[in-house]
């Protein structure tokens, strides 16, 4: 509550919070049916606009399907473009140890971007842009081909990204079956755990969104990581 | 009002002195080498420097309302800024040392083992 009035205090010296703002205020964090979220702009995003951010997450989803069409390929081209053709180069040892300290903290703050969407400016596109930063990094430093021999490739980026998108569907639905509204918050999603706020149903969507646009972004540098020489061996196209 | 808060407020001071001079080295050094430097200068003291100093400041300031929560993204986006600043103009200086584009007169050449491809 004093976050809010505080805000309020610093932002409009002297004048009253306008009849919207005040409205937008007392059902994202004060009313009985608010999700108690302090960061009103996610509060808006999800519970407000929320079919308008699930058709964005749709644009963005349409994007990679895009790419994934325009990069098809067999099982057995597949493979090949999983093989380097000579060794492939690295960057020297002092941009590569930066590399892996760096990843580890790219990693830890997207996660805290996303997951404390509700709670502070942020959220789960922005968090999972962050996200996507780290695998970019791997593939500039090392190669694409080490980024998937440790396990993570194409196939796999693509079943994550399925989880977010299926995971933000499914906490869509799940207040029709509490008899309530598609996509509605409260009082289906508990606001706090433990004393600690938890948005209602915002700190799941911004986890899901999280995992569905890294992943995406992922697959997508991926793609563009294959080297131009191989996919016209592939396509059969001479200079 | 603490000495913290006056500590942040000299590192801003340098901070702003640093990319000044990163600035001006930017504009009147030669060739593309010692301007990678002065750009450094301008990164490290004038992007990190300054960002230790709001850290502080916020810690020092008892009147802002959640300054833990500035002070640390402050100090977190710093480290940051530390590390990858050095390893990203080490890597455009070799890049560039190793495609042989840059034309400069040598003192001394410390990377003169290292072929470049063309």
């Amino acid at each position: 509550m004093t976050y809010a009035v505080l805000s309020a205090g610093l932002l409009g010296t002297g004048s009253e919070v306008r009849p919207l703002g005040e409205f937008y205020l007392v059902n994202s964090y004060f009313g009985d049916y608010s999700a108690k979220s302090p960061e009103v702009v996610t509060s808006i995003l999800w519970d407000y606009r929320g079919v308008d951010t699930l058709f964005e997450t749709a644009v963005f989803f349409l994007a990679i399907i895009g790419s994934l069409t325009v990069f098809r390929l067999t099982k057995e081209q597949e493979e090949e473009v999983k093989r380097p053709e000579r060794p492939p180069t690295e960057m020297t040892s002092i941009v590569r140890d930066v590399t892996r300290v760096i990843v580890v903290m790219i990693l830890a703050v997207s996660a805290s971007i996303a997951l404390h969407g509700h709670l502070t400016p942020g959220g789960g596109f922005q968090g999972g842009s962050a996200l996507a930063v780290a695998p970019l990094l791997i593939i500039a430093a090392y190669s694409k081909y080490a980024l998937e021999k440790s396990g993570f490739d194409k196939t796999r980026a693509l079943i994550l990204r399925s989880v977010g998108l299926l995971g933000i569907a499914l906490v869509a639905v799940i207040p029709l079956l509490y008899g309530g509204y598609v996509m509605q918050n409260q009082p289906v999603f508990p606001a706090e755990l433990g004393g600690q706020p938890l948005g209602g149903s915002l700190i799941y969507y911004n986890l899901f969104e999280f995992l569905a646009v890294g992943a995406g972004f992922t697959a997508v540098f991926l793609l563009l990581a294959i080297p131009e020489e191989k996919f016209k061996k592939l396509l059969g196209v001479d200079e | 009002m603490s000495l913290l808060f006056y500590m942040g407020a000299f590192l801003i001071v340098i901070g702003a002195l640093c990319d000044f001079f990163g600035a001006l080295g930017l504009l009147r050094f030669p060739n593309f080498y010692v301007r990678l430097h002065a750009a450094t200068v301008g990164i490290i003291g004038g992007a990190a420097v300054p960002l230790f100093g709001v850290a502080l400041l916020a810690l020092g300031a008892d009147f802002l309302p959640h300054r833990y929560a500035i002070a640390g993204a402050s100090f977190v986006t710093g480290i940051v800024v530390l590390i990858v600043s050095p390893a990203g103009s080490h890597a455009l200086a070799y890049a560039a040392h190793k495609a042989g584009l840059v034309e400069w007169e040598p003192e001394v050449d410390h990377l003169e083992g290292v072929e470049g491809d063309g």
